[in-house]
C-alpha cells in the first residue's frame, strides 16, 4: 500500500475539507470545527508513511515501528496544521490514531484510564500458578530478554564471561536468524564482544514480550520452559514520552509472561526493575525492602509500568516463585569502552551540560556505570544464595558539589540552575540542534519532565543488600557518576557529535606566550607562539597543548608564516630517540601553516633530554626544521630564562569565567603538572646512568648468593 | 569439546639448555600454526587451564595447529631456581629462534604465528628486531612488546628492590613451601605489601608481581579453581633477570643487556630503533585495567605509527581486563581469544 507523498496539510484538507481555526488566544487546545474522524484518518495516512508496519485506527504507533522522534515530528506537523499547541502527554498516553484524535478533540479525558489498566495488569499476577522452590544449582541454561538493548547486551556478556551457561536470547524479529543479527548489531554498537566463542554459547529466539506467551507457539514455549533453569528479564520499552497503555505490553505483560514460563520449572526469575518505581516527588526513603511510591503520584507512563511489573512480581513471590528484583537508577556509560545509550535522558543531560555548561540542581544522583550494573546483575543471577532478594543497583550517591568539582577540573565549570530555568534555557538553545532533537522531545513532554524532575528530587537510594552482594563477590563498590570514570563516555559522545568537550576553539583553561629566537641556516628566525589547553583533561590524557603563532625568517619567501598545531610534552612517552646515547624526547612542536605565496610549510621543533649539566638549556633550546614540498631548512631556537618568567609565569592566563579562587587553584595545578612532566623528562637519562652504575655490582656473581641462601635455609 | 592434551617434545636451546616444546593433540595438520610463549615465572600451562575455556582449546577447535614453548623462564623447568643464570638476551637469542626453527621443521611451509605474553613478548620483540625469526605470518604481543613502561612506584621497587634482593636468591611463590616460621617468611611478607585484599598469601605475592607492585591480574576475573591453583601455575622468580628488566624499563625500549658477548651481537641496542626489521603484521593486545605494564602497548602502537609507519601494527584494548587474567581469566575466551582468532583470520 503506497501513498503519494503528501503533507499533513493536504491530508487534513482531503479528510474533511475544512481548514482549522486559528489558535484560540486563551491557549485552549480545543479545536473548533475539527472532526476527530478526520484527524484520525489523516494521522493514519501520515503515520503510514513513516512506520515500518501498516497502521490502522487502533494500532499503537510505536508498535508499528515509529520512533519517539518521528512521533513528535508527526505531532509537530499536526500542531502546525491545527495552529494550536497540543499536550504531548495526552497525545502519547494512548498512541493509537483513534485515541489521539479523541485526545485532540477533547483533551484531558484519557489520563484517568491509566490506573484502571494498572489494576487490570496486576490482576494477571493472581492467575499465576502456585509452585514449589526451584533447584539451587548454578544455572546451565538461561533465558535472557532485552539482549538487543544497552543494558541487556552488557548483561549477556557478563553472564557468558562469569559462567559456563548457555544463554537463550529472546528478541523481536521475523525469525531466529534475524533475532541473532539484531543481537550482533547491538553487541557491535555497544562495544561488547561478538565472536565465534560468543556465538557458540548464544541461541537467539524470535519472540515478542508484549504478545501472549511471548509470541511463541506451544511447542517452542514448552521446549523453552523445559530447557532453561533461570530467566533473566531485562527487556523493556524505555521511553519517557509514551503512556502506560503503550508501554504496558512489553514492560508489564512481558515480565508476567516470563513469570508464567518460570513457573513451569519452576526456575528463578530475575527481573531488572527500576528505581523509577520510587520516582515520586517528596518520597522520604527508597529502601530495598521498603514500600514503593504511590502509583497515582508517578508522573510518567514509564515509571508506572516499572512500578506495575515490580508489584506484580512481588505478588508472584506469594505464589512460590523465586523472584529477584534488581533496580538500577540512572545508568552511566561503560567505564572501559565509553559505550553509552545515546538516546537516554541522562546522556542527553550530559550532552547539554558539555555544550552549554549548565546543570539542573539535584539532591543526589542515583546512578551507576553500566558495566557495574551488568556485573552485579550477573552475580545475582549466578549465585543461588542471592536469589529472591531486592537489590538497588546504584553506586555511591553523587552530590552536586562532587559533580561541579570534577567538571571544573575537566575545564567545564558548570552553572547550577533550578529545573524550570534550566529547562527553558536549554529548550531555547537546542532549537535546531539535530543531535539533541530527542532531548527537546523529552523536555517538551510533561511526562518525561515529571520523571526527570522527580528523579532530581529523590533522596539517596538504600543499597545495603546490593553492597553485601558486591562484597560477597569481590566487586569493587561503584562510583556513582564521576567525571574521571566517565571520561571515555564523554570522549565517545564527543566523537559522535552528541557532546562537545572543550577544544581548540573554546576559551582556554590555561594559556601563555612563548617567543623562541635563533637561526635557521644562519638566517635569523623568530617563532612567536601562544600555547593553551582547553582543560586539565587534555593535559592529563594527551600531554598536549594547542599552539598558534607566527614564524618569521627571511628564508620564507611569503613573509611571516601563520602556524597552528600541537606541543606534546614527553612525546612518545619518553621512548628514546637514541637509546645508547641516553637521548630522550622532552618536547615536540608540530606546526603547520601556509605562507603568502600559497606554499604549505611544516615546522617541527624538538627539545631533547640528555645526560649533561646543561639541564636549563635543554628546556629552553629546540632544534627546528622548516619544510615545504621544495625546500627544507634547519636550525636552533631558544628563549631566555627571564622571558619565560615574564611570559610563562607572570603572563599565565587562566579562563576568566572562573572565580578568583578557582583561577588560583588552576594556576597551582598547572605549575605542578607542567613542572612534574618536564622534571620527569629531564630525570630519565640521569636515572638510567645511575642504574648502569648499579649494574657494575656484577649481575653474574653468585658466590655470595649461595652462601646467603644456605644461611636462609 | 575435550580437554587439551599435549604431545611432549624435546627441544634444546642454541646454547645447549634443555627446554620443553609441547604440541596440542587434535589440531589441524593442514591449517596455520601457532606458537605460544608464556610470561616469566609461569609456564605453557597458562594456555591450558582445565577449569576454563583456554587458548590452546580455542585454537585447536578453530583448526589451528598449536605448539607451546616452555622457555627457560618457565616454572615447569628448574632454571628459575637453580640456574644457570640468564638474562632475556638468552631467551631472545637462543630459546625463541630454536623453537621457531623446530616448529617450522615439523610443519613445513605452513604460516606460523607467534602469540606471546608479557616477558615472552618482550623477548620476542628482541628476536624479531634482531632478524632472528624472519618470515612469521603474524605476531600477537600481549601486555608489552618493544616499549616496556611501568608505574613510577614499580620502577622504584624494581630499581631498589633488585639491589636489596640481589643476593637473596629466587623469590618464592608458593607460601606452603615457605611456611609460616621460616627465615624467608619475613621476605615473603614484605613482598606482598600493597597487594590486594585477598588473604591467600600465594595469590598476594603473584598479584603483587613478586613485590614489583601494581597488579598482575584482576582478582575478580579469575575462576575460583584457577585462584586455588595459582601456586601450580606460577613458580619462583629469579632475581638475576631484574637488572635486565630494570634497564629496559628505564630506557622504555627493549635493550640488549650484554654488550660484550659476541653471541648477542645480533640483538639490537634498542628494539624501537630497529623496529623496521619486523617483517610481519603485529597485533598488540592489552587489558584496559593493566596495572603492571599499564599502557605500554598503546604507547608501542603510537611510537611505531610515528617511527616505523610502514609496519602493519594494530592495537586492541580489552575492556575490563588486567594482565595475566587476559589468558587465565574465566571469560578470556569471550573477551580476548576472539581478537586473536580474528587476527589469525585476517592476516
Amino acid at each position: 500500500m503506497t501513498e503519494p507523498e503528501m503533507t499533513v496539510d493536504e491530508l487534513l484538507a482531503l479528510a474533511d475539507g475544512t481548514r482549522p481555526e486559528p489558535a484560540d488566544p486563551s491557549g485552549s487546545p480545543r479545536v473548533v470545527g475539527m472532526d476527530p474522524a478526520g484527524i484520525e484518518a489523516a494521522l493514519i495516512r501520515a503515520a503510514g508513511r513513516m512506520a515500518a508496519r501498516p497502521v490502522g485506527s487502533d494500532t499503537d504507533l510505536f508498535d508499528a515501528g515509529l520512533t519517539s522522534a518521528q512521533a513528535v515530528e508527526l505531532v509537530a506537523e499536526l500542531e502546525h496544521e491545527l495552529g494550536s499547541e497540543l499536550d504531548l502527554g495526552a497525545v502519547f498516553a494512548d498512541p493509537r490514531p483513534s485515541a489521539i484524535a479523541r485526545a485532540v478533540g477533547s483533551p484531558g479525558e484519557s489520563a484517568g484510564d491509566e490506573l484502571a489498566l494498572v489494576r487490570a495488569d496486576l490482576r494477571r499476577a493472581d492467575e499465576l500458578p502456585f509452585v514449589g522452590p526451584p533447584r539451587t544449582d548454578e544455572p546451565r541454561c538461561l533465558l535472557l530478554t532485552g539482549a538487543t538493548g544497552f543494558v541487556g547486551v552488557h548483561v549477556l556478556a557478563e553472564l557468558l564471561r562469569r559462567s559456563d551457561a548457555h544463554v537463550v536470547c529472546l528478541a523481536r524479529a521475523a525469525d531466529d536468524a534475524a533475532a541473532l543479527a539484531r543481537i550482533a548489531t547491538a553487541a557491535k554498537e555497544y562495544g561488547v564482544p561478538w565472536n565465534t566463542e560468543v556465538r557458540r554459547r548464544v541461541t537467539a529466539v524470535a519472540g515478542d514480550l508484549a504478545a501472549p506467551r511471548l509470541g511463541l507457539d506451544d511447542v517452542r514455549w514448552q521446549a523453552l520452559a523445559a530447557e532453561v533453569d533461570g530467566v533473566v528479564s531485562v527487556g523493556a520499552e524505555v521511553d519517557f514520552v509514551r503512556g502506560y497503555r503503550s508501554l504496558g505490553g512489553a514492560n508489564v505483560a512481558g515480565p508476567l509472561s516470563l513469570a508464567e514460563l518460570a513457573s513451569v520449572g519452576p526456575v528463578p526469575l530475575h527481573h531488572v526493575s527500576s528505581l523509577g518505581a520510587f520516582n515520586q516527588i517528596g518520597i522520604e526513603a527508597m529502601d530495598e525492602d521498603g514500600p514503593l511510591a504511590r502509583v497515582d503520584r508517578l508522573g510518567s507512563g514509564y515509571d508506572r509500568s516499572k512500578w506495575a511489573s515490580d508489584v506484580a512480581l512481588q505478588r508472584a513471590r506469594d505464589h512460590g516463585l523465586v523472584v529477584t528484583l534488581l533496580r538500577p537508577g540512572g545508568i552511566g556509560g561503560n567505564r572501559s569502552t565509553g559505550a553509552h545509550n545515546a538516546h537516554d535522558l541522562s546522556s542527553a543531560i550530559t550532552a547539554a551540560l558539555t555544550r552549554y555548561r549548565t546543570i539542573p540542581a539535584f539532591r543526589c544522583l542515583n546512578t551507576a556505570p553500566v558495566d557495574w550494573v551488568a556485573r552485579l546483575t550477573a552475580a545475582a543471577v549466578l549465585d543461588p544464595g542471592s536469589w529472591g532478594g531486592n537489590y538497588h543497583l546504584v553506586g555511591e550517591p553523587v552530590t552536586l558539589d562532587d559533580l561541579v568539582r570534577g567538571l571544573t577540573l575537566a575545564g567545564m565549570a558548570p552553572t547550577v540552575q533550578p529545573w524550570d530555568e534550566w529547562r527553558s534555557g536549554i529548550l531555547e538553545r537546542i532549537d535546531g540542534v539535530a543531535e539533541l532533537a530527542f532531548l527537546a522531545t523529552m523536555l517538551r513532554s510533561p511526562s518525561a519532565c515529571a520523571l526527570a524532575q522527580a528523579s532530581l528530587s529523590v533522596p539517596a537510594a538504600g543499597t545495603a543488600r546490593a553492597r553485601e552482594l558486591a562484597v560477597r563477590h569481590g566487586i569493587e563498590p561503584a562510583p556513582g557518576f564521576d567525571v574521571s570514570a566517565q571520561l571515555r563516555t564523554l570522549t565517545a559522545m564527543d566523537r559522535t557529535g552528541l557532546a562537545r568537550l572543550p577544544g581548540r576553539d573554546s576559551t582556554p583553561h590555561v594559556a601563555f606566550d612563548e617567543t623562541l629566537t635563533g637561526a635557521v641556516d644562519s638566517r635569523p628566525c623568530t617563532i612567536a607562539l601562544t600555547l593553551s589547553a582547553a582543560g586539565m583533561h587534555q593535559l592529563l590524557t594527551e600531554r598536549r597543548l594547542d599552539v598558534r603563532g607566527t614564524v618569521e625568517c627571511d628564508l620564507l619567501p611569503g613573509g611571516a608564516l601563520t602556524v597552528s598545531g600541537d606541543l606534546v610534552i614527553r612525546p612518545d612517552g619518553g621512548v628514546p630517540v637514541d637509546a645508547a646515547e641516553l637521548r630522550h624526547p622532552l618536547m615536540e612542536y608540530r606546526l603547520a601553516g601556509t605562507d603568502g605565496t600559497g606554499t604549505d610549510w611544516t615546522v617541527v621543533a624538538h627539545k631533547t633530554a640528555r645526560l649533561g649539566r646543561d639541564i636549563a638549556s635543554q628546556t629552553r633550546t629546540a632544534t627546528v626544521e622548516l619544510t615545504s614540498a621544495a625546500e627544507a631548512y634547519s636550525g636552533t631556537v631558544s628563549f631566555a630564562p627571564r622571558d619565560y618568567l615574564r611570559d610563562g609565569v607572570d603572563g599565565l592566563r587562566i579562563d576568566p569565567a572562573l572565580s578568583a579562587r578557582e583561577r588560583r587553584q588552576a594556576k597551582a595545578v598547572w605549575f605542578a603538572w607542567f613542572g612534574g612532566q618536564v622534571g620527569r623528562g629531564l630525570l630519565q637519562p640521569a636515572l638510567r646512568a645511575f642504574a648502569e652504575l648499579w649494574d657494575l655490582r656484577g649481575a653474574r656473581d653468585d658466590g655470595g648468593s649461595r652462601q646467603w641462601q644456605r644461611g636462609l635455609r | 569439546m575435550s580437554a587439551v592434551e599435549f604431545e611432549e617434545l624435546e627441544l634444546t636451546a642454541d646454547d645447549g639448555v634443555r627446554l620443553a616444546l609441547r604440541h596440542v593433540i587434535g589440531g589441524s595438520a593442514e591449517g596455520p600454526v601457532a606458537l605460544l610463549l608464556h610470561g616469566h615465572g609461569v609456564s605453557s600451562d597458562m594456555f591450558a587451564t582445565e577449569e576454563t575455556r583456554n587458548l590452546a582449546e580455542v585454537l585447536r577447535d578453530n583448526g589451528i595447529d598449536t605448539y607451546a614453548l616452555d622457555w627457560r623462564g618457565s616454572c615447569r623447568l628448574p632454571y628459575n631456581e637453580r640456574g644457570p643464570r640468564f638474562t632475556y638476551d638468552h631467551v631472545a637469542a637462543f630459546d625463541i629462534p630454536a623453537a621457531v626453527r623446530t616448529v617450522r621443521e615439523r610443519t613445513g611451509g605452513r604460516p606460523l604465528y607467534v602469540i606471546a605474553h608479557c616477558i615472552g613478548a618482550l623477548a620476542l620483540g628482541a628476536s624479531l628486531t634482531a632478524g632472528l625469526v624472519p618470515g612469521l605470518a603474524g605476531v600477537v604481543a600481549h601486555g608489552v612488546f618493544l616499549t616496556p613502561r611501568m608505574s613510577a612506584t614499580a620502577r622504584m621497587r624494581l630499581g631498589v628492590g633488585a639491589e636489596l634482593l640481589r643476593r637473596a636468591g629466587p623469590i618464592p611463590t608458593d607460601f606452603r613451601a615457605v611456611g609460616l616460621f621460616s627465615r624467608r617468611t619475613p621476605l615473603f611478607a614484605a613482598l606482598t605489601v600493597g597487594a590486594g585484599r585477598c588473604p591467600d598469601p600465594t595469590c598476594r605475592i603473584v598479584h603483587n608481581a613478586w613485590g614489583a607492585g601494581g597488579e598482575l591480574f584482576l582478582h575478580d576475573n579469575l575462576h575460583p579453581a584457577t585462584h586455588r591453583r595459582l601456586a601450580d601455575l606460577a613458580g619462583p622468580i629469579p632475581t638475576w633477570t631484574l637488572p635486565h628488566l630494570r634497564r629496559a624499563e628505564l630506557a622504555h625500549t627493549m635493550v640488549r643487556f650484554d654488550d660484550r658477548d659476541a653471541r648477542f651481537a645480533a640483538l639490537p641496542a634498542s628494539a624501537v630503533e630497529s623496529a623496521d626489521r619486523i617483517d610481519c603484521p603485529v597485533m598488540l593486545l592489552a587489558g584496559s585495567e593493566n596495572r603492571f605494564w599499564y599502557d605500554s602497548n598503546a604507547l608501542c602502537a603510537d611510537v611505531l605509527a610515528h617511527r616505523a609507519s610502514s609496519l602493519d601494527v594494530r592495537y586492541r584494548e580489552i575492556p575490563g581486563y588486567g594482565h595475566l587474567d587476559a589468558f587465565l581469566g574465566r571469560g578470556a575466551a569471550i573477551d580476548v581469544f576472539g581478537h586473536i582468532l580474528e587476527f589469525l583470520e585476517e592476516t
